[in-house]
């Protein structure tokens, strides 16, 4: 095996060097996409310590699949796709666990977001980029989790309709609405944040 | 107000999911209404504003300490799981009843014939069986004087160790 420079080396490369057992090329792409990895992790659960639980058991998962690693995608996009997968896996356990939620049943019956008023001002417009952090995170945290995951999905993941469809195993009609009504609920609840601010 | 079906296709719009005649259609429709133009703005804010959220979300381990439970958790899942211990096959299982079954028709017969050579059909003949060793069987004949012991073989310990061995093949 030719010796690489692992801090240097491209991604590509690295993962060639894994996919022959090099552990340290490994551990370079971990520190390398870690973040990125354990923050879609925190969007979906919500949860710190099972983001970091899921994210590792991704890599774990990574590690064992390089193999069928062919570069079709990047790595990180490669690496998302586990860890998301994980996730769903996880809330989909969650879902058994508890009974169901009246937003879902709101969303079943014909949805409330027909009858949101829409939000005319922009309720993220002069502020820091922490504040909004913030709000988003709090809002994001307010949805239920099937709302979130098509929201991620779309927003950060970038999945068209149809692929968002096939990852959480429902209708592309399924999808649209429900990415509706979690966009418009965001806008509410950023907007109503900000009003709790002003008092 | 707008129609469900509508206020979907403005998503769509914004998210470049119409064909190109339907995004012509809610094009020309946005210019017109007021509340579409306010409902795709609307949408269109919430897009803006989650661009690069994930960015600023960082582990909340250090680098050494998450990469060792990685490492670690790939290390234990390399370890072979250890295997069940083998089945006794069914011909062993059987060797194990007859050759004790074997014996007491053997030890019997003979019995048999040595009533018969002294002539005594009396009973003073006796055949024994160890608890503690089903494979050995005493015959004692107080008339005639003789007693035989006899010993299944291969004994069944050495059934299972020869078992063990074949199920390593």
């Amino acid at each position: 095996m030719t010796e690489i420079d692992h801090s240097s080396a491209e991604d590509p490369v690295l993962v060639k060097a894994a996919q022959a057992g090099d552990m340290t090329a490994f551990e370079e792409l971990v520190v390398r996409h870690r973040d990125k990895i354990y923050a879609r992790a925190y969007s979906m659960m919500r949860n710190e310590e099972e983001a970091v639980d899921l994210s590792q058991e991704a890599w774990v998962k990574g590690w064992q699949r390089l193999v069928q690693f062919h570069g079709e995608s990047s790595f990180g996009t490669w690496m998302t796709r586990i860890v998301i997968n994980l996730c769903l896996d996880q809330l989909r356990k969650h879902k058994r666990q508890r009974t169901e939620s009246i937003e879902e049943m709101n969303e079943d019956s014909g949805g409330v977001e027909r009858q949101m008023p829409v939000v005319t001002v922009n309720p993220t417009a002069g502020l820091e980029r922490s504040e909004l952090r913030q709000r988003i995170d709090r809002a994001l945290g307010q949805l239920s989790h099937e709302h979130r995951t098509v929201l991620i999905l779309h927003e950060f993941e970038e999945l068209e309709y149809k692929e968002i469809a096939k990852v959480m195993g429902c209708s592309i009609g399924t999808v649209m609405s429900r990415l509706f009504y979690a966009r418009r609920k965001m806008a509410a609840l950023m907007t109503d944040v900000r009003r709790e601010n002003w008092k | 107000m707008m129609e469900y079906q509508d206020q979907l296709k403005l998503q769509s719009y914004l998210d470049g999911e119409l064909p190109e005649a339907g995004a012509r259609e809610i094009a020309a429709r946005i210019e017109g209404d007021q509340e579409a133009s306010a409902l795709l703005n609307e949408l269109a804010q919430t897009h803006k504003a989650l661009a690069g959220f994930e960015d600023g979300i960082k582990l909340p381990e250090s680098r050494e300490f998450y990469w060792s439970k990685i490492q670690r958790e790939i290390r234990r899942q390399e370890i072979p799981a250890p295997t069940r211990a083998p089945q006794v096959p069914f011909l062993n299982r059987l060797r194990r009843f007859l050759i004790p079954a074997t014996g007491v028709a053997v030890i019997s017969l003979l019995a048999l014939i040595a009533t018969k050579e002294t002539g005594s059909g009396g009973g003073d003949a006796s055949v024994e069986t160890a608890l503690q060793d089903s494979g050995a069987f005493t015959y004692h004949d107080d008339t005639a004087g003789a007693t035989l012991v006899w010993l299944s073989y291969p004994a069944d310990n050495e059934i299972a160790e020869d078992d063990d061995l074949n199920s390593l093949d």
